[in-house]
């Protein structure tokens, strides 16, 4: 009986390893093919769709896309714009959430739900009448105009999961705080937010992805190439006068590995962020 | 301690880059883009700009679509030896892929980020632009540089109204391409007529290479190019008189069907979703057998596939009859425009002439060799011209396009003269989503034309008062 | 808690830059986008004129509207529920692993996808699929499970389901993490208690685990409906909506109305009903977790 039931937990713990094995083959492949056709020769990309292994290694993709395509400067554009959405993000709608949960006790459940509602909208849907603001307001092809519009498709959303985090908070320590003579933004700073950190910090991942990876306001809203972001200058390299899959490839890793690289270092970090503050 | 630690140097790293990136973001209208401009331009520009009065003196921003290589090279070059020239002036390049250019324009007109010079994908886009207002008239420049310069056929396609809105930048025009070492292969003449083009087709379509490929991704214009050489062929039109669009004609049917029959017989699967770069990366990479396109053919076979080079060249497009009189589709002239909004249009028009200019126009031309022939009279003679290897290696090629141009207009110019009808049968994806349709729904021919007929008379009514 | 709501002015000021961002920057775009959609406002003329509800009665007679729809909630339905299967599954079977080094190793290549922005998904994809130069379909022709190269973007009938493949294999990784992150906070004492009373896997799993995350899942599901459904770049990057439209998805369609045939004022008339379908679904979903909450209260 004891050997029976071992044996089965041996087997099923056996059955994981192989679903998660093919599972990552499936999620991992393509970024081993990225890799493996931005180090080939164009010959040999079109030539031998299915080789493993390039003919001749080579590094000239990446040559070209760094110093002839100058992708440095959108690296540096994206990293801007993202941080800089991430930031005011976060300051604003962590003000905003804390508010409603201490000091909106009616108002506050309304508040957050037509929050919540504004994440429906398609960004699609707005694009014509963003571009007039922007417009209007002088701040097309500015990179300051593209953190607005992050801002306000991002805050509203941050503000909904915020309130979560926030409402984990026992009133208690905050009073306690009061009594030692801590004014409400002092206790809001050095007490709560302390307690919230793990719900801020996803919050902020997940606005920082959503940012680096925004495709459709870039197109519509920036026109330099000093000013625009990586996606833009992707989407521009597929319409180049000849179609250089080894320089798209080589663009392509130059984005996504950073990207890798950051995601596991912080997946600890997200796991549950975006959820767990909703649902508590 | 250690996370703390972390967390702070992430919080300064975050404000100092998004102070730096805030700071920068005010000037970036006026200011130089670093990519763009050499360094000290804009010091020296200033500096010197202040002294010299009655000099040019501004900024101008040029959108170009030459994204890559040689173009861009030769045009940026101009551009910085101009403004050596002329150190009070400031101009900034910005390069679109010809699909991103139209979108940007129309957002622009909304944003107001316009550019004061530009190219254009081809005179019907002029017109578009001269529809919506944002484009101002060239012929103080046309009369300053002399029009005779220019050929007739292709400020007529920029004419309205009695002003001509563009400059033509170089001609190209659409022809058919064939490898000459797979017709000697199964001892086949340069088909004349559309039914030996596509029996030919049909004959070399085997394993490795297809007869010629058909594309109609809506994003692109090739299904209207297509369906307009079998329609030009026959001596028809896809505008009728009064301007509206004509596919149902028999001679369009006939067309649609021909083009179809292509699709399904010689052409790969996946065309159907091809756009006019995916289309020629094709025959750039031996792949085809037949093409149609401009001389642009050459230099991506070269850049490509060198070593099927050799064997490729030109014929004019097929007939109906063998007998037909000679006719050309479509001849293209890409403009420059300048833009009316532009604060600044005498430097637009002192660098179009620059780049005109004998030293930095065959430059130009010689980056992409017999694809892009001189638009300005006399440059084809030049010794200049004449020495490049790729125009003496290619001078049938040459030839063919040659009188192709001088006989052909834009797609629905050339009875009726300019119109926003004639580039709306491009721009808008519909004669292209027809072919879809018939393709992959296997809707009744008719049935489609007459959809796709009234959905382009539909969208005429709405834009143009 | 003793909080007097009325007389304190100042808790305006914690929630006045966020109001103040989503009044300018939301209601008056989403103002003017409504009051467009009564109009026959053009991308490129700066004139129009009212034209009441024409717009919705010309896009209620559209076919390809309703075409359009339909794709959508394939989309979106198809996509959602393999996300959720392989996500779900995964997070299971990771939790089950019991070496730490393996784990993480796994849950590294796991979350790979998602850390391609939309534009490189688009870029490998296209290139993977290729008809012509595509890895896969010359290793199908190779291998023997095709006799010609298939045809996965242009195809009628395959273009969708190779979507929604491209879009599971983006989106499954997000609803692996939350899930696990879910599954870690059940605590061991409750499956202790009930090993020792004799319970099988199944049940553990059926009466502790799915009550304890049953709220994450609700919640992911109602996100990524919206998500899914309004997504646009990926099907705008890699077939534009084409073949024949049968990739032409909602926000696409919208976005060609305006961006390519540029109908302003009609393209905001199908952004209206777009909308109005979300806000309809996303009601139902909210009540369905509100229920959920209230009984996890009681």
């Amino acid at each position: 009986m004891n050997m029976l039931t071992c044996f089965k937990r041996r087997l099923g713990e056996v059955g994981c390893y192989v679903y998660v094995s093919i599972l990552a083959v499936f999620a991992a492949f393509p970024l081993l093919w990225l890799f493996l056709c931005s180090v080939k020769e164009s010959g040999d990309l079109l030539a031998n769709p299915t080789s493993m292994i390039p003919q001749k290694f080579t590094l000239a993709n990446y040559y070209n896309v760094m110093v002839n395509l100058n992708l440095g400067i959108n690296i540096k554009n994206s990293l801007m714009v993202s941080l800089a959405t991430t930031l005011i993000a976060t300051v604003i709608s962590s003000l905003a959430a804390y508010g409603i949960v201490r000091f909106f006790p009616k108002l506050g459940n309304m508040m957050s739900k037509l929050l919540i509602m504004t994440y429906m909208f398609p960004a699609i849907v707005l694009v014509i009448p963003y571009a007039v603001v922007m417009g209007k307001l002088g701040l097309t092809n500015t990179r300051l105009g593209l953190v607005l519009v992050y801002l306000s498709f991002n805050v509203p959303y941050a503000v909904w999961l915020l309130v979560g985090f926030f409402k984990t908070v026992p009133i208690g320590i905050e009073e306690a705080a009061r009594i030692d003579g801590a004014g409400r933004l002092q206790t809001f700073i050095r007490v709560v937010l302390p307690l919230v950190a793990p719900g801020l910090v996803s919050t902020a991942i997940y606005m920082f992805i959503n940012a680096w990876n925004e495709f459709l306001y870039a197109l519509i809203l920036t026109s330099s190439s000093s000013i625009t972001t990586l996606s833009i200058k992707l989407h521009t390299m597929q319409g180049a006068d000849v179609l250089n899959w080894g320089d798209m490839m080589a663009a392509c890793m130059v984005v996504v590995v950073p990207s890798v690289v950051f995601f596991s270092f912080i997946q600890k970090y997200i796991a549950g962020g975006m959820t767990e503050g909703a649902v508590k | 301690m250690k996370r703390k630690w972390i967390a702070t140097t992430l919080a300064c790293s975050m404000l100092a880059t998004m102070l730096a990136g805030c700071g920068g973001e005010k000037g970036a209208d006026t200011q130089a883009p670093a990519s763009d401009a050499p360094a000290g331009t804009t010091e020296d520009g200033e500096s010197a700009g202040t002294v010299e009065t009655g000099e040019l003196e501004g900024e101008i921003t040029f959108w170009h679509s030459f994204t890559q290589g040689a173009r861009m090279d030769a045009v940026q070059a101009a551009a910085d030896s101009f403004m050596k020239l002329h150190p009070g002036v400031k101009i900034n390049i910005e390069t679109y892929s010809w699909g991103d250019f139209n979108t940007k324009w129309n957002a622009g007109i909304t944003t107001g980020d316009l550019p004061d010079l530009s190219t254009a994908q081809n005179t019907g886009e002029v017109v578009e632009m001269i529809n919506a207002g944002v484009v101002a008239p060239a012929d103080n420049f046309l009369n300053t540089f002399g029009r005779d310069k220019f050929s007739e056929k292709a400020l007529e396609d920029m004419t309205w109204d009695g002003n001509t809105y563009g400059i033509p930048y170089y001609s190209h025009a659409q022809v058919m391409w064939y490898r000459h070492d797979l017709l000697d292969a199964i001892n086949a003449e340069v088909p004349e007529t559309w039914q030996e083009f596509y029996d030919l087709a049909v004959q070399l379509t085997n394993d490795d290479t297809y007869g010629a490929a058909f594309s109609c991704s809506t994003n692109d214009l090739l299904g209207a190019r297509y369906l307009n050489y079998y329609v030009t062929s026959g001596g028809g039109s896809l505008l009728n008189d009064d301007l509206t669009a004509n596919l149902t004609s028999d001679l369009a049917i006939e067309g649609i069907n021909f083009w179809v029959n292509v699709y399904k017989n010689c052409s790969p699967a996946e065309t159907v979703n091809y756009t006019v770069l995916d289309h020629a990366t094709l025959f750039y990479q031996g792949k085809t057998a037949f093409d149609f396109n401009s001389g642009f053919m050459i230099s991506g076979v070269q850049s490509n596939t060198p070593e099927i080079a050799e064997f490729v060249d030109a014929a004019p497009l097929p007939k109906i009859n063998a007998d037909d009189p000679d006719y050309s589709a479509e001849a293209t002239h890409i403009p420059l425009a300048i833009w009316e909004n532009s604060e600044h249009p005498e430097i637009c028009e002192a660098f179009v002439a620059y780049l005109l200019q004998e030293e930095n126009y065959i430059p130009f031309l010689e980056a992409v060799p017999v694809g892009m022939l001189p638009a300005v009279a006399g440059i084809s003679d030049t010794e200049a011209y004449k020495a490049n290897e790729t125009v003496q290696f290619y001078g049938n090629a040459v030839d063919v396009i040659s009188k192709a141009i001088e006989l052909g207009n834009a797609i629905g110019v050339d009875d009726h003269g300019a119109s926003v009808q004639a580039s709306y049968l491009t721009s808008q994806g519909i004669i292209e989503s027809m072919f879809q349709d018939i393709i992959t729904n296997g809707t009744d021919v008719e049935t489609a034309a007459k959809t796709a007929e009234d959905q382009l008379n539909e969208i005429f009514d709405m834009m143009i008062d | 808690m003793k909080y007097k709501e009325k007389k304190d002015y100042g808790r305006w000021l914690w929630v006045l830059p966020a109001i103040a961002l989503v009044i300018c920057l939301f209601v008056y775009p989403l103002g003017s986008q409504v009051f467009y959609s009564f109009t026959n406002k053009t991308l490129i003329k700066s004139t129009y004129g009212i034209k009441g509800l024409s717009n919705y009665t010309a896009i209620l007679a559209d076919p390809s509207f309703w075409l359009a729809l339909w794709t959508s909630v394939k989309w979106t339905v198809l996509s959602l529920l393999f996300q959720m299967l392989i996500g779900f599954s995964a997070a299971l079977a990771l939790n089950s692993i019991k070496n730490k080094v393996a784990r993480q190793v796994y849950r590294i290549l796991l979350i790979i996808p998602w850390a391609f922005p939309t534009i490189a998904i688009a870029i490998i994809w296209k290139w993977l699929l290729n008809g012509i130069y595509g890895f896969i379909p010359t290793l199908m022709v190779q291998m023997g499970f095709a006799k010609q190269l298939p045809q996965f973007l242009s195809t009628p009938e395959m273009v969708m389901p190779t979507l929604v493949m491209v879009n599971v294999w983006f989106g499954f990784p997000l609803i692996m993490v939350n899930v696990l992150a879910a599954l870690q906070t059940v605590s061991q004492d409750q499956y202790e208690a009930a090993q020792i009373d004799g319970a099988r896997k199944w049940h553990m799993f059926w009466y502790i685990t799915l009550p304890h995350i049953k709220n994450v899942i609700g919640l992911l599901v109602v996100l990524r409906t919206i998500w899914v459904f309004n997504s646009f770049d990926i099907i705008y990057m890699i077939t534009g909506g084409g073949p024949a439209n049968v990739s032409t998805t909602l926000p696409i369609y919208i976005y060609n109305l305006g961006w390519v045939n540029k109908f302003v004022g009609r393209s905001s008339a199908a952004a209206v009903i777009l909308l109005i379908i979300l806000l309809t679904i996303c009601a139902a979903y909210f009540c369905v977790l509100n229920k959920w909450e209230k009984e996890a209260d009681s």
